[in-house]
């Protein structure tokens, strides 16, 4: 991506008022930009969760992990996120209006396939929603019950239930029973809640 | 599950999306506070960041 359409879609994500859409386009851009030098991100966390749900849960900032390489020096990312006029590093940056998180490696136990949006810019890597939904439900419950977590849950497994996204329930019950999990309880529980609330059948109660 | 979603297809889809989670929870939800409140209230003017654009706007 030359300098002329960088400082285009900058200024064109500092101009979008639109939190959602303007964090998709910031991560979009940011994806293209590490791709270039051989470094795929993900979108993580509540940024993942607001993209694949709109659910007004972000704050002003992106959460973006590394998927490859394992290692990335500073002085790379900094030139990278230069090229951006990004001010900060060399974890978080300002830029266009908001904030860049590079929290590290993408830990991740599904196996199901991260989620593919292709952005303004480039192709948009977000976490998959199995996992987002069973480390919310855990997030809810320990170290002590939290109710933000848990509606940003309930949020989730009503876009899954209601078709809005593909999603696997047999991942979600196999992530949930793991023992770095072990939450199966507390999320069918939660689905359990949330499927009565839109009037169908929770997937996790079947014996399938 | 391996198909890239269009932005168009992801854009038309935000308002559907908004209204499953409205119909269990409040519509907005966002956090009242975090480890990194000074630096959003300092950029978003008090907030913790852009208003959400109301579901009827989507």
């Amino acid at each position: 991506m030359n300098a002329r359409k960088i400082r285009a879609a900058v200024a064109d994500i500092s101009a979008d008022t639109d939190p959602t859409r303007k964090a998709a386009k910031l991560a979009s851009l940011c994806s293209a930009l590490f791709r270039e030098r051989g470094v795929e991100l993900v979108v993580v966390g509540g940024s993942a969760i607001e993209l694949l749900t709109e659910g007004a849960y972000a704050s002003g900032d992106v959460d973006l992990c590394r998927l490859t390489p394992a290692v990335l020096s500073l002085r790379e990312r900094q030139e990278i996120m230069g090229q951006l006029g990004a001010q900060g590093g060399p974890r978080s940056w300002q830029v266009a209006g908001a904030f860049v998180d590079l929290l590290g490696s993408l830990e991740s136990l599904a196996r199901t396939p991260l989620r593919n949006l292709q952005g303004a810019y480039g192709v948009i890597q977000v976490a998959q929603p199995e996992e987002l939904l069973v480390e919310r439900v855990l997030v809810s419950v320990y170290p002590q019950p939290h109710p933000p977590a848990r509606e940003c849950a309930k949020k989730l497994a009503a876009v899954a239930l209601g078709g809005a996204m593909q999603f696997d329930w047999k991942e979600v019950r196999r992530l949930a029973t793991l023992r770095e999990y072990r939450i199966l309880p507390a999320c069918k529980a939660l689905v359990r809640e949330v499927a009565h609330e839109l009037e169908t059948k929770s997937p996790l109660d079947s014996n399938e | 599950m391996n198909e890239v979603m269009s932005w168009e297809d992801w854009l038309k889809g935000r308002r559907w999306r908004r209204e499953l989670g409205n119909r269990v929870a409040p519509e907005v939800i966002q956090r009242r506070r975090s480890s990194s409140d000074r630096r959003l209230r300092k950029l978003f003017k008090g907030r913790r960041g852009l208003r959400f654009t109301p579901t009827e706007k989507l």
